[in-house]
């Protein structure tokens, strides 16, 4: 809360509560961000391996399992990276949703706090 | 066990270790019932919050590692699964693997009755591919139940920062408030 004249809003648990409830969200939104940045990376990796393997002619590819490269032949791989692609796009369209609920209730919540305190409270980024 | 977002005052008074912060109704009975000055009160405030600061960076740092954790169980048992099927169709595996930083070496593996699995504290057990995925599979479980408790101990932790953070800010204020009261009475 800003360091005010002293005349403001007197701040109840229910205040304290959606306060602790905004904290959590934006806890959770940068978590996201990044999350979502690494999601990313990993789809245009996945997506870089399948042309690789558009490219190239061998009949036996090594694929990363762990931390090993398993030879596998062409098909196998393509139905495993096939799969991990659609994980993937998955994933991150999941990330991306629970992103857009928090910046709604994050509006939702500013609506309500800035409502009662005007000045008093601070709720953007520094 | 209450997991609930209710801290105090009709909720949780601490969660594993980490007291809650009670919420303040009112500053003036809080102080006077606590027998501390503003500035006592506020010095008490300030540790509260470092201490809850503390906590919170061990808490991070647990996270991570569990989040390392994870993705390596699940290697490996991607690594038993593939094992497994190889040896249900009858054949060897051939896989590159790192001899030394830079430099591969081809195996084939043949007999893939058994991996050998690393338990730390320098112990490595042989174990039979159902074995070894079942412990991996109870591995991988409870990394992610305690990861799952360790997410909330940091909420919690984290709303306990945020109630003193207010609270503070709080006290401050009606300090500044009494002093211009006083400041308006005088000059009156």
């Amino acid at each position: 809360m800003q360091q005010g004249d002293g005349a403001e809003a007197q701040v109840t648990w229910e205040d304290q509560q959606n306060i602790n409830r905004f904290g959590r969200l934006n806890n959770r939104l940068h978590e996201l961000d990044d999350e979502i940045k690494l999601a990313k990376e990993a789809n245009e990796n996945l997506d870089d391996a399948g042309n690789e393997l558009i490219l190239s002619d061998e009949d036996v590819v090594r694929f990363q399992i762990g931390e090993v490269f398993a030879h596998m032949p062409r098909d196998d791989v393509e139905t495993r990276l096939e799969q991990m692609k659609e994980d993937a796009a998955k994933k991150l369209e999941r990330l991306e949703e629970e992103k857009e609920s928090i910046l709604a209730q994050m509006v939702e919540l500013k609506k309500i706090l800035y409502g009662k305190f005007k000045d008093a409270i601070n709720l953007e980024e520094d | 066990m209450a997991a609930a977002a209710a801290s105090t005052p009709q909720g949780v008074t601490e969660r594993r270790g980490i007291p809650a912060a009670s919420f303040v109704e009112d500053v003036e009975s809080y102080l006077r019932q606590a027998r501390l000055d503003v500035n006592s009160g506020l010095a008490f405030l300030q540790e509260r919050l470092q201490q809850y600061k503390i906590v919170e960076m061990k808490l991070l740092a647990q996270q991570r590692d569990l989040q390392a954790k994870i993705p390596d169980i699940e290697k490996c048992l991607d690594i038993v699964a593939s094992l497994q099927v190889k040896k249900a169709l009858g054949e060897a595996l051939t896989a590159d693997f790192e001899l030394s930083e830079g430099i591969y070496s081809r195996a084939k593996i043949e007999d893939t009755d058994s991996v050998c699995l690393w338990l730390g504290a320098n112990i490595m057990l042989e174990y039979s591919c159902d074995e070894a995925n079942a412990l991996l599979k109870k591995n991988l479980e409870n990394a992610k139940a305690s990861l799952e408790v360790l997410v909330a101990d940091l909420q919690f932790s984290r709303d306990q920062q945020t109630i003193t953070q207010v609270t503070i800010a709080r006290v401050f204020n009606w300090d500044v408030h009494q002093r211009r009261s006083k400041q308006a009475t005088k000059e009156t």
